[in-house]
Order: structure tokens, then sequence, then C-alpha cells
């Protein structure tokens, strides 16, 4: 549609609309008016009217929902003969919007059941095409478009024969039992078990009263599977509680939510009063009611579901029900005994995530929550928190902001992997709060709030995603934040989870903006954490100062550097350095790899192309330095991370581009970060937050690699061998990481323990940190290894078709098969 | 659904701009590859007067609706625009990394005195990290802009100066308000600015006693 609008009449439109134009050329405006007319005339045809109301079905807060889906339901079938295109394409859209635009299913449903009135055919036409759909989508493993259909048809219930909805529902769940029963890591048949409850409150909410008993049959049936705790949920768990603490209560499950919760449903007559029943005619249009009460109904063509089914694209996880606005002294969201906490929860995260493509569109969807559900679901939008207590019982204390804010950062903090890019989901919150600041940002401060108090036991990962997230907003709206509330937390230790917090908040937001700019927004008591090398731009170069051992050397190379000297010349002075520092009793080859690295990131400091290009010019001699020895690799490291010890950003990119030039390898890192640096800071180093965002994106490299070629439709002999030594490098990497983690988080670290100064509390703190740390990466390692074994299945599979396919003697076909595939 | 169009549109869709530029080069109004215009966009960028022969463009595009060869399928490249001048390399990693690691990144530069003048190319590994980045970074702020996102075909050497007669990007040469991140107002207007002010100042010597007696 918008290109319609770039049309040529587009353009001369916006140029007439200009200032200039309006006001001074008062002749050209009848020609305006002439066109304005014109348009007017050329009514679109039905069809176009039809598609455009159905995209904006339910918007309008002002229009009751029953006129509207009358209008549009009888548009289309007065105009079912005149516009042949339009059947086609009322089918098509409908079933486009249901799973573009999940939240408008109901009203789109009850466009159909109105239609159905007067042209029972279109009923048939859709059926016809969801079925294929649906069977299409469990084939290919699209379980949430299988959910969406399931919950269009769910709301066409009414409309069906027999019993309409159940049979298919009741296919899947002997499905998921098969599954379950096979193994107790299945997360398909949790998957279908999930679809299952989430369709049956729309069946019951469309054909209300006649299920109950069929609904009650299912549930008990799904209830075992939804309450057995899921082997893989410890996995997934968010919050990390502390030992000390009373094993806070773990998270729920959603399953299992939706299976209590449903079950009090079921015992409350089905009542479901969050649902929109836009299908419901008030009582005065009794020519309406009867009309759909008498209506066709409709035989729903059988759905076969094949013996196996398959998981799909996107790696299935059981999900955690994750809220930022729990224990509130009022409700602002649906608590978790209510169906409405899923059931929202559901539709809105179905929206977020199909709706990545148009964050703008995500964004006033969620603002706009509250149009899609029944209404008085919600309080009125913009209410501020302290004016929730003021309201009398039977309304509802329910935030849409919150909820609607609470569905993103569902995803936000979900592990391992939400399904998009975690920017994303800052992009949504960034636009909802631009498009409606005065009632969002409150909600988001709140959210901060609960988050900030509750780091400390937030799961590592999370607690870096929080970081990320949190310094990234603020970039978005002009780094305000009311600093002066944590300012006691400044003066904690910095080993201090909140400290700790802060302290990265404040990196990351320099990063994104300059040290001056973000010591402005901060209250006094923050200004000496701005230090000041992080506000110098370029950091000074040790070796101009005499005092410093090898100043000369160091100034040397710097020049021979700059004035891109041959290597030949580089290498007297560097042999010159090794004599001296063996006369001083040092390590030769670690003093010269300082002295070298130092000087190529001197010349290099004006910006990270400059750097870069530096490197590039001096791979040689740095790749022979990384593979000199430990110490002088992990010294390579040590000069980038000293020299850029006022920006960590830097040093993170620098190290990550040393190893794209296998200069470094991610062992190196590792063993930097966890035994070296970790061990000469006596742990201190595991509260920064910038060494985690190094190890972090080293693993992240490394097993980003290996899922690449893991997921190769075949591999050659060579591939293969290749493949294995990386996996094997991995498994090192994962279990240097253990054991080096393992000792931190015992207080079994030489470090920790020849440390005479006892400090119970500072030991305290490094055992957790550590702790923190294991828990991310022993879950890493966890999810790598499934990956592997599920991906090497799949490539077996394909190697086991393809040789089928050889045998029947066809070479040609296989190649064509396998390319298929890729 | 593959196919259809979408209930909403995509934010991962080449701009306007792009659209233009391809059109003309389509219709040969310079030779491909002709680098006489060098500059921050695209090689071809023969100023076109909006008016009649738009409609020209459209049919043309019309006629091969989608093009044989879509140089965007598998851009990993993006130009992006409106930074301040001020923003640094630094600064771009920091964001853009969101979105995938960065290949290369080429910051663009003022064609005579070799300083930043307000857009870079950012090249990922893959083309569908250059896509997120154009869903989840296009149109968001950097450095307290809001900055632009477009695919883009690729980098080639020359392009990476800005344009503008004084070596600027076009855009800062008559731009008519005061955007302190770009140098203030347009270059073409402080300069005639400029030589307003000097001509006042003489006349305002010639008079300069009567000034006190009037008033």
């Amino acid at each position: 549609m918008a290109d319609y609008d770039r049309r040529p009449g587009g353009d001369r439109r916006g140029y007439n609309n200009s200032k200039k134009r309006r006001y001074q050329d008062r002749p050209d405006d009848d020609e305006y008016d002439r066109r304005g007319s014109r348009r007017r005339f050329d009514a679109p045809p039905p069809h176009v009217r039809i598609r455009k109301q159905l995209l904006s079905i339910a918007e309008n807060p002002m229009r009751p929902w029953h006129e509207e889906v009358a209008s549009i339901a009888n548009l289309f079938t007065d105009t079912w003969e005149e516009d042949h295109m339009l059947r086609g394409n009322f089918v098509d859209l409908v079933l486009q919007l249901a799973v573009e635009q999940p939240l408008k299913t109901p009203f789109l449903a009850a466009v159909v059941l109105v239609a159905n009135t007067n042209r029972a055919e279109v009923v048939n036409m859709l059926l016809a095409k969801l079925v294929a759909n649906i069977e299409a989508r469990i084939g290919q493993g699209e379980w949430r478009d299988v959910k969406l259909y399931l919950k269009l048809l769910a709301c066409l219930q009414s409309c069906l024969e027999g019993d309409g909805v159940f049979p298919v529902l009741e296919e899947l769940f002997s499905r998921a039992v098969d599954l379950q029963t096979a193994s107790s890591e299945d997360t398909i048949g949790t998957e279908l078990v999930k679809i299952i409850l989430l369709t049956l409150p729309y069946v019951m909410a469309a054909a209300p009263g006649q299920w109950s008993q069929k609904a009650a049959d299912l549930m008990e049936k799904t209830e075992i599977i939804a309450l057995e705790p899921h082997a893989l949920q410890i996995l997934i768990e968010p919050y990390h509680p502390e030992n000390s603490e009373e094993s806070s209560t773990p998270s729920s499950s959603v399953i299992k939510l939706l299976q209590t919760q449903l079950q009090s449903e079921a015992n409350n007559g089905w009542a479901l009063p969050c649902l929109p029943r836009p299908w419901e005619f008030p009582p005065g249009e009794t020519e309406q009611v009867s009309k759909l009460a008498n209506a066709a109904k409709h035989a729903l063509p059988p759905i076969t579901i094949p013996q196996t089914v398959v998981a799909g694209p996107r790696p299935l996880f059981p999900e955690v029900y994750f809220s930022v606005y729990g224990n509130q002294e009022v409700e602002s969201v649906p608590s978790i005994n209510t169906a409405a906490a899923c059931l929202i929860r559901d539709a809105l995260l179905d929206t977020i995530n199909i709706m990545d493509y148009n964050r703008n569109v995500t964004a006033r969807h969620l603002i706009e929550v509250d149009c899609f559900f029944a209404p008085r679901t919600f309080a009125a939008r913009a209410t501020p928190f302290d004016r929730l207590r003021d309201i009398e019982p039977p309304k509802s204390t329910w935030k849409p902001e919150d909820v609607a804010v609470d569905a993103v950062f569902s995803q936000l903090f979900q592990l391992p992997n939400p399904e998009h890019k975690l920017v994303y989901y800052h992009a949504a919150l960034t636009e909802a709060c631009k498009l409606a600041p005065a009632a969002i940002a409150p909600s988001l401060g709140r959210a901060i709030r609960y988050l900030y108090r509750n780091v400390h036991h937030l799961d590592m990962e999370l607690d870096s995603r929080f970081l990320d997230w949190f310094s990234h907003h603020l970039s978005n709206f002009g780094f305000t934040w009311k600093w002066t509330e944590w300012v006691d937390d400044v003066f904690l230790p910095d080993l201090h989870p909140r400290k700790a917090f802060i302290r990265g908040a404040i990196d990351k937001e320099i990063r994104l903006s300059f040290a001056q700019r973000i010591k402005n927004t901060l209250p006094e008591a923050y200004q000496e954490l701005v230090e000041p090398e992080m506000e110098k731009e370029m950091p000074d170069f040790k070796f101009l100062d005499d005092k410093t051992p090898f100043a000369a050397e160091g100034r040397e190379i710097a020049a021979l550097l700059r004035k891109k000297a041959a290597d030949e010349e580089i290498q007297p002075v560097i042999e010159r350095i090794h004599a001296l520092a063996l006369d001083n009793n040092l390590d030769p080859l670690v003093t010269s790899t300082d002295v070298f690295v130092t000087a190529v990131l001197h010349i290099g400091s004006k910006s990270l192309s400059h750097v870069l290009a530096a490197i590039e010019r001096t791979k040689d001699r740095l790749t022979d330095a990384g593979a000199a020895s430990d110490a002088a690799r992990a010294q390579i490291i040590t000069a980038v991370m000293t020299y850029w010890g006022g920006h960590p950003g830097v040093a993170i990119s620098i190290v990550e581009k040393l190893l794209n030039y296998s200069i470094l390898a991610p062992s190196a890192v590792i063993n930097w970060a966890l035994v070296r640096h970790a061990g000469e800071t006596k742990g201190q180093a595991l509260a920064r937050a910038h060494i985690y965002e190094l190890v972090f994106h080293t693993v992240i490299k490394v097993t980003t690699r290996i899922r690449q070629v893991a997921q190769k439709p075949a591999l050659t002999p060579e591939d293969e061998a290749a493949h294995e030594a990386e996996v094997r490098s991995m498994r090192e990497l994962f279990s240097a990481m253990e054991d080096a983690l393992v000792a931190w988080a015992t207080g079994a670290k030489d470090e920790m323990l020849e440390d005479g100064t006892a400090d119970a509390e500072r030991e305290a703190f490094i055992r957790r940190w550590g702790e923190r740390w294991l828990r991310v990466f022993r879950r890493r390692a966890a999810i790598e290894e499934a990956f592997l074994l599920e991906a090497g299945k799949e490539r077996e599979k394909r190697v086991a078709t393809a040789a089928a396919a050889e045998g029947d003697g066809n070479g040609a076909e296989v190649d064509v098969e396998l390319e298929d595939i890729a | 659904m593959r196919g259809q169009r979408p209930t909403v549109d995509r934010l991962d869709r080449p701009s306007a701009y792009f659209n233009n530029r391809v059109s003309t080069r389509n219709e040969g109004h310079s030779t491909p590859g002709s680098r006489t215009d060098d500059g921050s966009r695209y090689p071809q960028n023969k100023r076109r007067r909006p008016g009649q022969d738009r409609r020209d463009d459209d049919d043309t595009k019309m006629q091969h609706d989608e093009p044989e060869d879509d140089p965007l399928r598998d851009a990993t490249t993006l130009y992006v625009g409106n930074l301040s001048f001020y923003t640094t390399e630094e600064q771009v990693y920091e964001l853009f990394s969101k979105c995938g690691e960065i290949k290369r990144l080429i910051m663009g530069l003022d064609r005579f005195n070799k300083t930043p003048c307000g857009f870079c190319f950012v090249e990922y590994y893959t083309h569908q990290d250059a896509l997120d980045c154009m869903k989840y970074i296009g149109g968001t702020k950097l450095d307290e802009r809001i900055i632009r996102t477009d695919l883009d075909p690729g980098f080639e050497e020359g392009r990476q100066y800005g344009r503008g007669k004084s070596g600027g990007q076009v855009r800062d040469e008559y731009r008519e308000d005061y955007d302190e991140g770009r140098g203030g107002l347009g270059r073409a207007i402080q300069q005639a600015e400029r030589l307003r002010d000097a001509e006042r100042r003489d006349k305002e010597n010639d008079h300069g006693s009567d000034h006190g007696r009037l008033r």
C-alpha cells in the first residue's frame, strides 16, 4: 500500500502541501481541488475497501465491535456477485491476518460468522484452505502458525458440525503422548500440549455452554504432561538464587500455569472474562442474533497429522512465565492465577515476535492492547500506578502499559534465547516509549527498579542483557535516569552486583556517547566512577615517559611502524629488547610482545580503522608473538586491555579482530580472562561487565562457527574431520572454563587461598560471581551439545535419504535434492 | 503467505531513494560505473527535475518490476545517514554490533579535508544481519540523533567522499535549518551569509558616523 502513496500523485501531493504553495500560489488551488474531487470519484473497488477495513479491524476503540463486524461482512456479501476477485482475496486475507496479526483473529472470525449467515459458501472456501495450511505447517514444524490457525478455527466453532475442533486437538494430544513417553527431554510434545491448552479457551468463548464435558476430558489428559516439571526447565530458569536464600520459589512453566488456570476457569463455567466476543450482538439486534443462531453449519474437512512430527526451524524449549511486575501492592498485571495472564501474554508474544519486520506496528499494538480484549479488562490507559489503588474492586486494576511492557521483557529475559536478536526487543520498547511516553515511560521505570533490586540473583546472562538494554534505551532518550535514587549503592564495594551494574551501565552509556556527556547526566557521587582515562579520547602512550622501562625502544618501534618501515628494520630493536630483558631477569618474549603490541596500538589509536590497518600490516609478527609462548600470547591481550583500559569497548573490538586474524585462539582469551586476569585481580575481574562480555563474545564466536558447519546439508570427509576437530576444541574450551570457574565458585582458587587477609565478605562475593559465571557457561555447553546431537541426526537422515536415492541408480537427482535441502 | 503482500509494511526494504537511483540507472541517463559524480550514494546521480519525466520513471520500473538481478538480494552493506560529524567509528561499532559482527566500517569523509561528514557504510558478514539492522536500528538514535539506514549494493572506492560542492554531503550545502551536529547551517548558505555580512560591515563602516546621530 505504501507503494501506492509513492506514485507520482503522492509526490505531487507532498509538493502541494508545502507551506509555500498553500500561502503563495492561490490560483493553483482549484487545480488541487479538481484533482481532489477526481480522487473522490474513483471509489476503490470493494475488494480494496474490504482489505482496508479488515486490516484495521478493531483498531478504533470508538467503534462498537458488532457494528464494524457487520459492516465488513455485509459489504463483502453484498458485493459477492459483482466483484469476483473478492472471494479468494477475502479468504486469503483472513488466513494471512490470522498468522500475521493474531490479536485480530477473534474479530476476523466474527466477520466470517456474520458472512456465513448470507453466503454460507465462504466458510467452506475458508475451511478448505485453512485445513490445507494447517497440514502444511504441521509438516514444516511451524508450530506457532499451527496454533494461530487453530485459534481461528476455535473461534469458528459455533459454525462447525459435530465436535468441530475437538477431534483435531485430540489427535494432537495423542502425538504429544507418544513423544513424551519416548523421551523425558522431548519438547515437541510439550509444545503440542501448550497449543491445545491455548486453543481451548477460544473454543469455550466461541461456543459457550456446549463443550464443557469435552474440555474436561481433554484437560484431564493434558494434566500429566502439563504438570510434570520439564527436565530442561532448570537450565532456563531466569533467577539463580543464592545458596543462603531459602530457595526462592522457582518460576512457573507456562504450560503448568495454563493447566491450573484453565482448571479454575472450568470450575467457574468458563467465564473467561478477558476474551473478546465480537460475534455477540446486543439483544436489541434480534434479527442478526437469530440469523447467527440459525446459520449454516459446516463439516470440518479432516486434518491429517503425520505419525512423526518435527520440531521445525526454531529450537523448542520449555517456557517460563516471567514478569517484572509480580508482588506489587496493587495488581497492575493479571496475577498468575488467572487465565488472562497467559492468554493475553500469548497473544502479545505472537504479535511481538511475528511483527519484528515493523517495530512501529508492534509498538502500536502494544499500546493499543486494550482494543483487542473484552471491554473493562484493563484500567484506562496511562492510569498512574499510584492511582490504581483508588479503583473500586470489581473494576480492573490491570495497566495496559504494564501488561504490554511485561510481555516484551519476558522475551528480553528469555533463556536460552528469544526468537529474534535482543536489539529488536530494545527497539520495540523504544518505539512504544516514543509513541506514548507518558504512559510507557513510568512502566519502564518500575520495571528497571524491579530488575535492579533483583540483579543479584538474576542469571548472569540476563544481568548482562539488562545492562545492555538499559544503556541502549537511555541512549535513545537523552541519557536521563534518576540516578539519585541509587546513590547509596555507589559506596558499595565494586564486587557488589548492584555496584557492578552501575559501573557497567556507565561504561556502556559512554560507549554509545562520550565521557563528558555522560558525566553531565550523573549526580555528584557518581562523578568519580568516570575515571580520567575514560575521558581521554586517545590513551597515553606509556613509552613517552622515560621512566617506563624500554621507553626508548617503544618510541623507536612506534616511529618505525609509523613510517611503515620494513620488518627487518624492526627486528634489531626487538632483539635489543630481548637482550635487555634477559639482563633484567624478565621474560624476553613477554617484554618484546608488550612493547611491540603497545606500539601497534599507539599508532592505531586514532580509530578502529587505524588500529585494524596497523594490525593488518604487522600481522605476521603478531602471529609469531602469539605462537611463541602462553605468556606472550597472554601479553598480547594484556597489552590491548591495558592500553584501552579506559575504553573497554574498543579493547573488546580489537581482541575480536585478533581472533578473526587467528593471532589469538579463543582458548587464549578464556585463559587470560578467567585464570590470569581474574587471578591478578584476586577475582575482582569476575565482577567487571566487560570481562564477561569479552568471554561471552568469544564463546559465541566459537559456537556460531560450529553451528554453521553443523547445519550444512552434507560434509565431505575433510570437512567432517575439520568439524570434529573444532567440536573437540570447543569441548576443551568449555571444560577449561568449567575448571577455572569451579575453582572460583568453590573458593579453591590459589589467589583466594593465599590471600592472608581473610575477608569473609569479599570471599563470599567472589564465590558468588564464580557460581553465576559457571551457570551461564554450563548452560551454553549443554545447549551446544544438544544442538550438535540434533544437527548430527539431521545430517544422518539426509545422508540416508541421499544414499537411498542413489540406490535407485539416479545420482543426478541426489545432487538436486541436497541442494533443495540447503 | 510467501509471495503474498504482507499486511504490514516491512522496514527492511530499500528506500524510495534507492529505487529512484536504480531506475535512473536503468534508463541509461549516465554510463554505468562513471565516477564523475562520485559520492556517498550511488555512482549515477544525475540531478533530475521532479515532474513529467517521473512518469517515465515509473513506467520503466513497472515494466521490469522484479528486476532479474536485484543488486540488493544478498546485500550485506548498509548506508547509514544523518550521523553527527562528531560521531566516531567506535560509537557506530557499539550500536551496529548489536545486529551482528561488523566486517567493515567505512566512515564518510569530506572530500577536501578528510574529516567525517555525517554518513558511513557498515558491512556485515550476512545479508540477514543487514536486514535486521534495517528493522531494528534504522530510525533509532545514535549519539542522540535519529539515524537512517538503507540497504546498499556494496561499497566501492570513492564513495566514502561527500559529493557536495564544498566537499561534504549534498544535503549539507543548502540546509536551511541550523544543525549543530552537522556544522550549523548549510555551507552554501553560510558562504552567502558571510558575503552579506561583509557587505553590511562595509556599509556600516561607511556610515559609521551617521549612526549615533540619528538615534
